[in-house]
C-alpha cells in the first residue's frame, strides 16, 4: 500500500473527552454536543496477574477472541487438508494408495463439519465477535467475562472431542455432514459406532459453549453500548454479528436436540428416527422411527447456519467496502433491515434443502416461495455495495481486493443459489456437482474473502504492525483465481449429472468426459490450499518487522480505532468511555477538512459540514 | 496489470466458458423439457445480473481508485434507486418463480393413465416390481423380506399374486408411457436418478415415496444413485431400457410373476435361496476388494 | 419500565415508548440488569429446544407401527385398592406450581429486602423441586418396573418409553440445576450477601436482589414447560 494516506490521521479520541463529559448544557457550543448520562455504572473487570490468568484462563474479550481465531484457524487447516486429500482422490485415482471409500467418506463428512461450524462459525462469532463487539459499542469488556472465558474452553473441549474421533476404533463417522439417519448409525458407514457419537457430543458441547458467548454477545450489544451508541449509529459489523447471533440462539436448540436423540438413538437404541430396516438379511430391533425428521431437525438448524455465516460477512465486508472506498455505506438503513430481514426470513426456508427428500411435495410451493423472496434483501445488499463503490474514491489494496473478490464470488454462488432454491430446477440439480459448487462459491469462497480482507484490515489494530501488502496480494490473486477456477468449472459437472459424493466416478460414459476437468480442478485446489500458507508465513514474518500502524491507520470512523493505546488494552478504554455523536460513515463529508469524521466527533468541532442527521 | 482489468477477464472467461463448454446437459430422454427451460430462463436473468454487477463494480474501481485531492460523493441513500432496485429484482424473481412453481405443480401431479413400478432399494442395489394384469401392486412389508419372497409382498393380498418381478437392477420401460416410480428403500436413504430423465426422488425406509415421469426417447441409460448411502454408494447403479410398445410387450411377457416365483420356490427351493444375500455379497465383495 | 427513573431520559408509554427506547443510546431495555436480560434469552433459547422436543414428539407419536400406550392407564396409581388415574402426575403438578408461588413471593420479600422471610421461601421452592423430583424419581422406577425402557415398551409403541424418558429427563434435569441452585441462593440470602452487594465466585457483578428474581425467572419457565409437557403426555 502507498504512503499518501497514511500517518494523516490524528488521534481523534481525546478530542470528545475534553467536551460534554457530564449532562451540563453550560454553553452554546457544548448544547449541540449534548449526549445524556450514563445509564450504568462502570463495570468492574478481573484483571489477571499470571501468565495463566492473563493469556490462558483469561476474561479479556480480545484475547478470548484471539484464542477462538486461532483454534479455528487450526481446525480449518485440518479441513484443508482433508480437502486435498479428498481432491486427490477425485482429480487422480488411486493416486493416494491408503485412501479407500471408507477413507474418502470420512474425510468428506469431517472437512464438512469442520468447515461449516468449527472453523467458520467459530471464527465469525467467537473471533470477530469477541475482539470487535466490545470495541465496536464503546464496551469495556463482554458483560459476562467469565462465562465468555467458559465458551471458549468449551468450544476448545468440542475441537478436542472432534479430533479424538480420528483415534478411535472404526475412525471418525462417514455419514456425510447432514449426518442423515439412519445412514450414520448403521454399519455400511464408517464410524457408526464410536466416530458418530463422538461427533454428536461434540455437537452438543459447541452448542453449550457457544449459548454462552452468543448470550454475551446479544446482551453486549443490547445493553451495554456507550454513551451515545444507538442501535442505528452501529457499524454494520456488529448488526451482522448481532443478528447471526440471534439466528445461532433460535436454531442451535434444534441441532442439539437432533444430536441428543442421534446419540440416544445410537447408545440406548431407540428408535427416534429408525424405522423398522432390514440388514444382511435380518430385521434389525429398530422400528417406528421417521428419518425424515432427523433432516427436518437439522436443516432447521442447517438453514439459518449459512446465515450465520454469511450475516457477519456481510456486515463486515459492508465496512471494509465504506472505509476503503471513502464513502459511506449507499443505504444504511436499508441495510440493517436486509439483515434482520434476511435472518427473519432464514427461519422459513429451511425445507429448501429437502425438496426430494421424500416429504409431502406440496411443501416445494411453500419453500421455493420463501426461498426466492430472501433473494430480494440479499440482492439489496449486493447493490448497494458496488453503489458505495460508485463515485468513491476507491484505495485498491490488499483489503479492497478481498472485498471485491467477494462481490464477484457472492453474486455467483448467489444466483446459482436461486436455481437451487426454485423448486423444479432443484429437482435435476440437487445431490450434483452443482451443489457442491454452489454451496464453496456462496458460503465457503465468498466469507473467506470476508475473513481474508478482515484480517488485512484488522491486523494493525490487533499486532500493531501492517501486514505485508506484496505478500497480501500474491495471496489474493492465488487465492481468488485459483477458487474461480475450482467452483466454476465444477458447476458443470453437475450439469452432466455427476452425483456428489462419489469416491470414483469414471466409469459412465457421460462423467468420463470430466476426467479432464476434475484433474484440473485438483490441480487448483492444491494451489489454492497451498497459498494460504503464504498468510501465515506473512503473519509471522510482520508480527516483528512489520511496518508499524500507529492509530487508526486507515483513516477508519469507528470506535475500534479510537482506543488510547494499540493494541488497545484490558478494559479497551482508558480512563473513560468514548462518547458517540454519530453514526461511523461519515467519510468525505462535504465542508470538512479531512475525508473522515470520527464517531466520538462532537458537532461543535464540524459545524461547516453538512452532516447527515444519524 | 491493473485489478479491474484481471476480474473483467475472470467475467469475461466466464461466458465464454459457458458459451463453449464441453460439459453441459446430457440430451434429454423424459417429459422434463420445462425443467431444462427454466434452467435456461435462470441463466439468462441470473447470468445477466452477475454481468451487470461485475462490469458495474469493474467500471468503478477503473474510474474511481484513489486519488489524493479527490473527495468521494456524499449521499447516504437514494430511496427512488433503492425503490427501482427493490421492484425490479422482486419481478426478475417473480419470472424464475413463476415458471418454476408451474412444472413442479405438473411434477407432483402424477398422471392417472401412470404406470406404477415399485422400485426396491438396499446397500447396495436395486430391483422392480411392476403391477400384473389387475393393474395394481400388491402391498409389502419389509419384514416379509425373506428369500422365497425377495419383494416382502403380503401374501394374503391378491393384488400381490399377478405382480412382475425383476430381480436384476436393469429394468425395461416403454416409450411414451407415463410412469409413477414408488420409491421404498430397506435400509438407508437412496435416490433412484437418471441423468437422461431429469426427474429424482430419494428412497426413504419406513415410507414410499413417489415421482413421475414420460420417457420419450428409446435407448439405454444408466441409474445412478444419489443419496449417500454408505461406502458402496458410489458402486450402486443400474440400467434402463426404453423400448418401442413392441419390444416392452415381448419383454414383460417373458417376466416372471410372484405366483411364478412361488411356485418355482416350491419346486427347487434349495438353488434360488440367496438370490437377495447373493446379490449383496457379491457387491460386497467387489468393493472391500481393496483392502 | 416506568417505575424506573433514568436521568435525562423521558419514557414514553406504550409501543411508542418501546420503539423510543429501541431507538435510544447504551441499553435497549432500560433499567434491565443484565443478568435479567441474559435469563430472558437463555429461556428463549431454552423455549425452542423443548418446542423442538415437543415437536419431534408430535411426529414419532403419529409414525409408530404399533398403538401409542393408554396414558390414564399406564400413568395410573393403585391407592388404598382403587385405581385412580393420573394422580401423582396431578400431585406433582400441584408441588411444582405451588413451588412457583413460594418462588413470586420470595421475590417479592427480597425487593422488600426481608432476608429471612425470602431466604426462608427460598429453601420452600427448593423442598418443592426436591419433592417433584423425588415424585418423577418415584414414576420413572415404577415404569422400568413394569417394564417400560428407553428401546421398548409392554403397553404400545417403544417410542413412549423413549420419548417420555428423554422428555421428563430433560426437563427433571432442569429442576435438579434449579434446585441446586436455590439451594445456594438462599445460603446466600441467609448470609446477607445481597444486603451487602458481596461479589459472587465467578464474577465481579455485586450481589443483588435481582439475582433472586432472574432465578425466579427460570424456575417459572421450567414450570411453565411442565405444564405443556403434562398435557402433551398426560392428558393427549
Amino acid at each position: 500500500m502507498s504512503d499518501e494516506y497514511e500517518n494523516k490521521a490524528g488521534y481523534q479520541a481525546q478530542s470528545s473527552e475534553t467536551i460534554s463529559s457530564g449532562g451540563g448544557g453550560s454553553g452554546s457550543a457544548s448544547d449541540i454536543d449534548y449526549v445524556r448520562p450514563a445509564e450504568i455504572p462502570e463495570q468492574d473487570l478481573y484483571h489477571g496477574h499470571s501468565f495463566i490468568s492473563k493469556w490462558v484462563f483469561c476474561q479479556d474479550a480480545k484475547v478470548i477472541g484471539v484464542q477462538y481465531f486461532l483454534l479455528a484457524t487450526f481446525t480449518g487447516v485440518i479441513g484443508l487438508v482433508l480437502s486435498w486429500l479428498m481432491r486427490l482422490q477425485l482429480g487422480f485415482p488411486g493416486a493416494a494408495g491408503f485412501m479407500t471409500a471408507e477413507h474418502y467418506y470420512q474425510f468428506v463428512t469431517m472437512h464438512g463439519m469442520i468447515m461449516v461450524v468449527y472453523f467458520l462459525t467459530a471464527l465469525f462469532l467467537g473471533g470477530f465477535g469477541n475482539y470487535l463487539i466490545p470495541l465496536m459499542v464503546g464496551a469495556r469488556d463482554m458483560v459476562f467475562p467469565y462465562l465468555n472465558m467458559v465458551s471458549f474452553w468449551s468450544f476448545f473441549v468440542a475441537v478436542g472431542v472432534l479430533l479424538a474421533s480420528f483415534f478411535v476404533p472404526g475412525g471418525p463417522t462417514g455419514a456425510g455432514w447432514t449426518l442423515y439417519a439412519p445412514q450414520s448409525i448403521l454399519e455400511g458407514t464408517p464410524g457408526s459406532g464410536w466416530g458418530i457419537i463422538l461427533m454428536c457430543v461434540s455437537l452438543i458441547l459447541f452448542v453449550a459453549g457457544f449459548t454462552m458467548g452468543g448470550l454475551n454477545y446479544m446482551i453486549t450489544i443490547l445493553q451495554a453500548r456507550t454513551r451515545g451508541m444507538t442501535l442505528m449509529r452501529m457499524p454494520l459489523t456488529v448488526w451482522g454479528i448481532f443478528t447471526a447471533t440471534v439466528l445461532a440462539m433460535l436454531a442451535f436448540p434444534a441441532l442439539l436436540v437432533g444430536a441428543l436423540m442421534m446419540t440416544l438413538d445410537n447408545v440406548l437404541g431407540t428408535s427416534f428416527f429408525m424405522p423398522t430396516i432390514l440388514k444382511a438379511g435380518e430385521v434389525l430391533e429398530y422400528g417406528g422411527g421417521s428419518p425424515i425428521l432427523f433432516q427436518h431437525l437439522f436443516w432447521f438448524f442447517g438453514h439459518p447456519e449459512v446465515y450465520i455465516v454469511a450475516l457477519p460477512a456481510f456486515g463486515i465486508v459492508s465496512d471494509l467496502i465504506s472505509v476503503h472506498s471513502r464513502k459511506n455505506i449507499f443505504g444504511y438503513r436499508m441495510m440493517v433491515w436486509a439483515i434482520v430481514g434476511i435472518g427473519g426470513l432464514s427461519f422459513f426456508v429451511w425445507a429448501h434443502h429437502m425438496y426430494v427428500s421424500g416429504m409431502n411435495p406440496w411443501f416445494g410451493f411453500f419453500f421455493a416461495t420463501t426461498t426466492l423472496i430472501i433473494a430480494i434483501p440479499t440482492a439489496m445488499k449486493v447493490y448497494n455495495w458496488i453503489l458505495t463503490l460508485w463515485r468513491g474514491n476507491i484505495r485498491l489494496n490488499v483489503v479492497m481486493l478481498w472485498c471485491l473478490g467477494f462481490i464477484v464470488t457472492f453474486v455467483n454462488g448467489g444466483i446459482t443459489g436461486i436455481f437451487l432454491g426454485n423448486v423444479s430446477v432443484d429437482v435435476p440439480l440437487s445431490d450434483t456437482y452443482f451443489v457442491v459448487a454452489h454451496f464453496h462459491m456462496v458460503m465457503g469462497i465468498a466469507p473467506l474473502m470476508v475473513i481474508m480482507g478482515a484480517i488485512y484490515h484488522w491486523f494493525p489494530l490487533v499486532a500493531g504492525r501492517f501486514l505485508n501488502e506484496t505478500l497480501g496480494k500474491w495471496h489474493f490473486w492465488l487465492t481468488f483465481l485459483g477458487a474461480y477456477s475450482i467452483y466454476f468449472p465444477m458447476h458443470y459437472l453437475g450439469f452432466i449429472g455427476v452425483p456428489r459424493r462419489y469416491f470414483e466416478m469414471y466409469d459412465s460414459p457421460y462423467m468420463t468426459s470430466a476426467v479432464g476437468m476434475n484433474e484440473f480442478i485438483s490441480m487448483a485446489a492444491f494451489i489454492v490450499g497451498a497459498a494460504q500458507f503464504i498468510l501465515i508465513f506473512n503473519i509471522i514474518k510482520t508480527l516483528k518487522t512489520g511496518k508499524p500502524a500507529g492509530h487508526n491507520p486507515w483513516q477508519a470512523n469507528s470506535l475500534e480505532w479510537l482506543t488510547p493505546s494499540v493494541p488497545p488494552e484490558h478494559g479497551n478504554w482508558g480512563d473513560k468511555l468514548p462518547i458517540v455523536h454519530r453514526w461511523p460513515y461519515d467519510f468525505s463529508v462535504p465542508g470538512s477538512k479531512e475525508d473522515f469524521i470520527t464517531q466520538t466527533t462532537p458537532p461543535s468541532e464540524v459545524v461547516e459540514t453538512e452532516v447527515e442527521k444519524t | 496489470m491493473h485489478p479491474g482489468i484481471i476480474f473483467f477477464l475472470v467475467i469475461l472467461g466466464s461466458v465464454l466458458f459457458h458459451i463453449f463448454t464441453p460439459w453441459y446437459w446430457t440430451d434429454i430422454a423424459s417429459n422434463w423439457g420445462g425443467m431444462d427451460d427454466t434452467i435456461t430462463l435462470s441463466f439468462w436473468i441470473g447470468g445477466g445480473v452477475f454481468i451487470a454487477v461485475c462490469l458495474f463494480m469493474i467500471y468503478c474501481v477503473l474510474k474511481f481508485s484513489y486519488k489524493k485531492d479527490r473527495k468521494a460523493e456524499y449521499k447516504p441513500e437514494d430511496k427512488r434507486l433503492e425503490k427501482i432496485l427493490t421492484w425490479a429484482t422482486t419481478i426478475g424473481v417473480a419470472a424464475l418463480l413463476a415458471p418454476g412453481l408451474i412444472i413442479w405443480n405438473q411434477y407432483v401431479s402424477v398422471p392417472k393413465n401412470a404406470l406404477e413400478i415399485d422400485v426396491m432399494a438396499w446397500q447396495w442395489g436395486w430391483q422392480y416390481r411392476l403391477p400384473g394384469k389387475d393393474g395394481k401392486l400388491g402391498t409389502t412389508q419389509v419384514v416379509n423380506i425373506n428369500d422365497d419372497n425377495p419383494f416382502g409382498i403380503n401374501l394374503d393380498d391378491p393384488y400381490g399374486q399377478d405382480d412382475v418381478l425383476i430381480q436384476s437392477d436393469l429394468i425395461n420401460l416403454e416409450t411414451n408411457q407415463p410412469v409413477k416410480i414408488l420409491l421404498r428403500s430397506v435400509d438407508v436413504l437412496h435416490n433412484w436418478y437418471v441423468p437422461q430423465f431429469r426427474a429424482k426422488m430419494d428412497a426413504v425406509p419406513g415410507i414410499v415415496t413417489y415421482y413421475w415421469f414420460e420417457p420419450n426417447k428409446i435407448g439405454e441409460y444408466e441409474v445412478l444413485c444419489a443419496e449417500y448411502c454408505g461406502v458402496g454408494h458410489y458402486a450402486m447403479r443400474g440400467g434402463v431400457e426404453v423400448q418401442s410398445t413392441k419390444d416392452y410387450d415381448k419383454w414383460i411377457s417373458e417376466q416372471e410373476t410372484f405366483k411364478d416365483l412361488i411356485v418355482k420356490q416350491q419346486k427347487i427351493e434349495f438353488e434360488n435361496k440367496k438370490i437377495v444375500k447373493n446379490n449383496n455379497f457379491l457387491l460386497n465383495k467387489e468393493i472391500y476388494k481393496e483392502e | 419500565m416506568s417505575d424506573h427513573k433514568i436521568e435525562g431520559y423521558e419514557f414514553k408509554p406504550g409501543f411508542k415508548g418501546m420503539a423510543h427506547d429501541t431507538g435510544s443510546d447504551q441499553t435497549m431495555f432500560k433499567g434491565v440488569h443484565w443478568g435479567k436480560a441474559m435469563m430472558w434469552i437463555f429461556l428463549l433459547s431454552d423455549t425452542f429446544i423443548f418446542s423442538c422436543f415437543l415437536i419431534s414428539y408430535m411426529k414419532g407419536r403419529g409414525s409408530t407401527l404399533v398403538d401409542w400406550p393408554n396414558t390414564s392407564e399406564v400413568f395410573g396409581l393403585h391407592v388404598f385398592g382403587v385405581e385412580v388415574p393420573l394422580l401423582l402426575i396431578a400431585l406433582m403438578t400441584f408441588v411444582l406450581i405451588t413451588s412457583s408461588g413460594t418462588m413470586a413471593l420470595a421475590v417479592k420479600y427480597g425487593y422488600e429486602k426481608n432476608r429471612k422471610m425470602c431466604g426462608w421461601l427460598i429453601l420452600a421452592t427448593a423442598i418443592g423441586g426436591l419433592i417433584f423430583v423425588g415424585m418423577q424419581a418415584y414414576e420413572w422406577s415404577k415404569l422400568i418396573h413394569e417394564g417400560v425402557r428407553p428401546w421398548e415398551n409392554p403397553f404400545g409403541a417403544p417410542q413412549f418409553g423413549s420419548f417420555f424418558f428423554m422428555i421428563t429427563g430433560f426437563h427433571g434435569t432442569h429442576v435438579s440445576i434449579g434446585v441446586i441452585f436455590l439451594f445456594i441462593y438462599a445460603y446466600k440470602t441467609f448470609a446477607g450477601h445481597y444486603d451487602e452487594g458481596k461479589k459472587g465466585w465467578f464474577t465481579t457483578m455485586k450481589g443483588d436482589y435481582v439475582e433472586i428474581e432472574i432465578l425466579g425467572l427460570y424456575w417459572h419457565f421450567v414450570d411453565l414447560v411442565w405444564v405443556f409437557i403434562f398435557a402433551f403426555f398426560y392428558l393427549w
